[in-house]
């Protein structure tokens, strides 16, 4: 079978500059919606599941959803960790668990309004747990003092949030002395001693409590196991299992408008590709009668204007890759609405995502040129060569 | 003007102007459900009560209250009423089934909130009843709940610690035309939850989520404000005294950027409708240069060639843009069930509808300048030269 | 002796293309007389055209005056001529140019909409004029549905049925056969003798020229000759 040359492709867009162009941008704005859309939520479920340990084991109070509604009275911390032997010991011995404080508080931001901010009470354990995951600049606060470490996401973000600066909570000043870096949401916490925060705060009850688990430990039984143990009734998971179900609200969501969003941008963008193609198909009557008459097959004729088409949908993918590029690592905030807190997290252009985007806008581009694709194949040879 | 001419070339390409149309249809629709998605999330900030203010903890959202300062509020000078509001945070049967239900003050709630409209039941039947609850018409309609039912709601925060549901027997529904008071909430006794407390079926600190205080007309609000701020400066709960509007306002910005995504997404949505119809109309004024150039001999004006062009732009985008409107308005209306528990006071207003279509005409309008503009400029003779 | 309907006075009209000037009408006088039918000739590139546009407030000159139906036309704003134009001229063209995507009648009746008529005596008058040029069967029928001889009387119905003055048809038969042709020159001859239009008509054909009353022959961008003629009966010869 005979092909029409690509060159014959690339020279019609040529011709029709002004339309290639507009149709070209247009796909590559759909696209680019959609691929920032996907990056947003890949920054989303990166900073949340990625971080999130597989052999960290969270326990919360039955009927909680996170941690923020789960509570645990102090003396029950102690008969919990007792009565759960899957716990691995730490290195000095004794079972490696932490419990630790949640609360969501209100804080000036910088550039005005409010926010809420997760600050964190920790015990030593936590440190001893997290190990290399955290990295802090500066000091570790001292156990039992009112001191904190802050988050590096809220650095910029929330008043005194620098070493040697000091934060008060309720009525309590609290000295900053380190900095925490994470690649997780800690990065948009407040760290203190778990002691001093509830007190501080007048809420003497843990929220929830994280152990290392020994190694082969059957989760979900466990689970089963405390959610009905009569003292202390407890649910466990995984840190990454706790952190992804934190995501799946906003990431659905945004799955959801990202889908919509591409529907009907998308919806557009074919449409302009239509009338671009059957422009283009209208202006080459002539040239398509000669090329049938000469012997070309309809088929080749089909296919010379889907690559046309095709070709339209990849330059446009170029463009929307071209405009989702910059957005990587552009830092953005949002609620978790889990917590009601304020995450702060980034924009996460990934190879899939623009492989994606270029896929998406070759599609566009196909659905829009197969019409006019097809109708340029079933003219007539000798109708068409006496149009001029 | 030759209305007649702008029909007929707009049906001399009913392929392409139907699809010019169908994309106009397709933002639009989208457009007007964004406008409406954003516009909802400030209908209970503008529509908050003048004289209502709102006492909650200075610290965060989730810090209770003691019950000890309802007392001393009511003693201020200027606060008429105060009714208690404590998040009880429950679910039906399944998390997923998730409403707003508060514990509140049955006399207060009555006389501070009149927008409360009791449309089955009896409000003196709830008041009468220890575990009554009057539930919004939203509600009832969800979950197909009725008068003289008793329904099981499971406690995240207010665990029962006999592990079962807590039990609430509908006394009566309301409904409301103000978006102040959401038609998706329950309220019950505050002093059940408080009695519950105390008897040992639930292990929590008790305490109140936050008091609204009606102040008495003609009263400054900002000086009552003031005082109640300073009665507990000390602890040991430090509050922050808001407006109603500014209490809500504070959960629309933890939306953070998303209201801001949300209009660059509409934004771009626009701007790719905008190339393809500039195309599409680009594409008709240059196959109209030879007609361009016999309708000026004949004596038809500048503005009549210009105007022919953009009416035929606008004609489009406007049919397009009200069709929009129309599906927008249709399928937002079955939307609002599902939308109204995540954006209360979601409506595809008048204004909406208005919107949309000036938005559609303006992109008609825009997309149809540069072409009759040149089509304007063109010199007849020149015109007339081009090819047919 | 009639009063003159076109005075062109030292006309002169010069394209430029890239460094290139060409002189087309060079300091041009004419004067036509009302009521009269001109044959306009010469060979191709003389200048016909722009001349014919030029009197059609179509064009300007570059120097010179142009006075037509009693309008200085190279004072006039575009929007001036263009009323102008809608009030005075009727043109036919080669190509005939029609709007393909409106009836006959609907062609005949576009130039109406710029008089101040009812719909109804617009339909009427285009229904009018169709029947003057024998089409008034043909009404409904797109351009593209029409033979080339019907589509220029189409075209010459819509030249007159705004009552112009001046008739400009720039070669009519240049691509019509023998027939169509006789048709048109008939139609002209007629709307000269019974309607008092004034026509000037391009036209190579010499046998065309035969029609009108005078012959004006174009050289070089200068008046070469005008001559006067005693048309022929249209139809009779052969
Ligand atoms: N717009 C233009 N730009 C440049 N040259 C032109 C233009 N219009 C006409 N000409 C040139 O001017 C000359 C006269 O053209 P025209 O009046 O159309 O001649 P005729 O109608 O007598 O054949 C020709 O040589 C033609 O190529
Ligand atoms: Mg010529």
């Amino acid at each position: 079978m005979t092909g029409v040359p690509l060159s014959y492709n690339v020279r019609s867009l040529m011709v029709r500059r002004t339309s290639t162009l507009l149709t070209v941008i247009g796909i590559g704005a759909t696209v680019a919606v959609l691929t920032g859309i996907l990056s947003l939520r890949q920054g989303f479920a990166q900073l949340f599941e990625a971080s999130g340990r597989e052999d960290i084991a969270v326990f919360m109070r039955p009927g909680a959803t996170s941690e923020g509604e789960s509570a645990f009275p102090r003396d029950r911390v102690d008969i919990l960790v007792k009565s759960t032997p899957e716990i691995d010991e730490g290195p000095d011995g004794r079972p490696l668990a932490s419990a630790e404080t949640f609360l969501a508080v209100r804080m000036r931001k910088l550039d005005g309004g409010e926010t809420n901010i997760p600050i964190r009470g920790v015990q030593p354990a936590t440190f001893v747990l997290r190990g290399d995951d955290l990295e802090i600049e500066g000091e570790r606060p001292t156990p039992g003092s009112d001191e904190v470490l802050v988050g590096r996401a809220l650095t910029t973000r929330v008043p005194g949030a620098r070493v040697g600066e000091v934060i008060v909570l309720n009525t309590t000043p609290f000295r900053v002395v380190g900095i925490l870096d994470h690649g997780g949401p800690f990065a948009s916490e407040i760290w203190g001693d778990a002691d001093r925060m509830m007190a501080a705060l007048e809420r003497p009850v843990f929220n929830r409590v994280i152990a290392r688990m020994r190694p082969g430990t059957d989760m979900e039984a466990l689970s089963k196991r405390l959610e009905n143990d009569k003292q202390v009734p407890a649910i466990v998971t995984t840190e990454r299992e706790y952190l992804s179900g934190q995501t799946a609200f906003l990431s659905n969501m945004l799955l959801g408008l990202g889908a919509i969003l591409g529907m009907v941008m998308g919806v557009g963008a074919v449409f302009a590709g239509v009338n671009t193609m059957l422009a283009s198909v209208a202006a080459r009557t002539h040239e398509i009668g000669v090329l049938l008459s000469i012997g070309f097959r309809p088929l080749s004729i089909f296919l010379a204007f889907v690559r046309e088409s095709l070709l339209l949908g990849f330059l446009g993918g170029v463009i929307g890759v071209l405009i989702t590029i910059p957005l990587d690592g552009i830092r953005t905030g949002t609620t978790n609405f889990q917590t009601f807190t304020e995450i702060a997290f980034a924009f996460r252009v990934t190879p899939g995502i623009l492989v994606t985007a270029i896929l998406f806008a070759m599609l566009l581009g196909l659905v829009g040129g197969a019409w006019p694709a097809w109708r340029a194949a079933r003219m007539d040879p000798t109708e068409a060569i006496r149009h001029v | 003007m030759p209305w007649r001419l702008v029909w007929r070339y707009l049906a001399a390409h009913p392929f392409r102007s139907l699809f010019t149309m169908m994309s106009m249809v397709a933002a639009t629709f989208l457009l007007c459900l964004l406008q409406a998605l954003l516009a909802s999330l400030d209908v209970a900030v503008l529509n908050a009560a003048k004289n209502r203010l709102i006492v909650q903890s200075a610290v965060s959202l989730f810090v209770t209250l003691p019950h000890s300062y309802q007392g001393k509020i009511e003693a201020v000078d200027g606060v008429e009423d105060t009714c208690k509001w404590t998040w009880f945070g429950g679910y039906y049967q399944d998390p997923e089934n998730f409403f707003a239900q508060f514990g509140a003050d049955p006399g207060s709630l009555r006389r501070m909130y009149p927008e409360m409209e009791i449309i089955e039941g009896s409000y003196e039947e709830f008041e009468r009843k220890r575990t009554g609850c009057v539930i919004g018409d939203l509600v009832a309609q969800r979950f197909s709940w009725e008068v003289g039912q008793t329904v099981p709601l499971i406690g995240t925060i207010y665990p029962r610690v006999d592990r079962k549901p807590w039990e609430y027997e509908i006394c009566a529904i309301y409904t409301s035309n103000a978006a102040t008071l959401d038609r998706n909430t329950m309220f019950f006794h505050h002093d059940y939850l408080d009695e519950s407390i105390d008897s040992g079926s639930v292990e929590t600190i008790k305490g109140v989520g936050v008091y609204a205080a009606a102040i008495t007309p003609g009263v400054e609000p900002t000086r009552v404000m003031a005082d109640i701020d300073a009665l507990f400066e000390n602890g040991p709960q430090v509050v922050q005294t808001t407006t109603e509007a500014e209490f809500n306002r504070q959960f629309v910005s933890m939306l953070g950027n998303v209201p801001a995504l949300l209009s660059s997404i509409g934004a771009s949505v626009l701007f790719a409708i905008l190339l393809a119809t500039l195309n599409t109309m680009i594409m008709a004024g240059r196959e109209r240069t030879h007609h361009i150039g016999i309708l000026k001999a004949l004596g038809f004006g500048d503005g009549t060639v210009f105007g022919l062009l953009i009416a035929e732009s606008m004609l489009v985008c406007a049919l397009g843009g009200a069709l929009g409107v129309f599906f927008a308005t249709g399928i937002g209306k079955a939307l609002e069930p599902f939308l109204i528990s995540m954006f209360p006071g979601f409506a595809i207003l008048p204004e909406t509808q208005v919107f949309g279509l000036a938005l559609a005409a303006s992109v008609g309008l825009l997309a149809g300048i540069l072409p009759a503009w040149q089509a304007m400029r063109l010199r007849p003779v020149d015109a007339l030269r081009a090819e047919v | 002796m009639a009063e003159n309907l076109i005075e062109v006075r030292g006309v002169t009209r010069v394209y430029r293309r890239g460094g290139e000037e060409l002189v087309v009408l060079d300091g041009l006088d004419l004067q036509m007389e009302r009521g009269s039918f001109y044959a306009l000739m010469g060979p191709s590139g003389s200048g016909k055209t722009t001349l014919l546009n030029m009197i059609g407030g179509l064009d300007r000159p570059d120097a010179g005056d142009l006075l037509v139906a009693g309008e200085l036309l190279n004072v006039l704003s575009n929007a001036e001529l263009a009323r102008w134009r809608a009030d005075n001229v009727g043109f036919v063209f080669q190509g005939f140019n029609l709007i393909p995507v409106l009836s006959a009648v609907q062609n005949v009746e576009l130039p109406l909409l710029l008089a101040p008529l009812s719909r109804k005596e617009r339909r009427e008058r285009a229904e009018y004029a169709l029947e003057l040029v024998g089409l008034a069967d043909r009404g409904d029928h797109r351009p593209k549905q029409l033979s080339g001889g019907q589509e220029q009387r189409v075209a010459i119905a819509r030249a007159f049925v705004t009552d112009p003055t001046l008739i400009l048809a720039d070669e009519p038969t240049g691509d019509l056969d023998r027939a169509s042709t006789e048709q048109v020159l008939e139609l002209l001859a007629e709307l000269n003798e019974k309607l008092d239009k004034t026509i000037l008509m391009v036209t190579h054909d010499p046998h065309a020229a035969e029609s009108a009353g005078y012959i004006v022959h174009l050289e070089k961008g200068k008046l070469g000759s005008i001559e006067r003629n005693t048309p022929a009966p249209v139809g009779a010869e052969e």
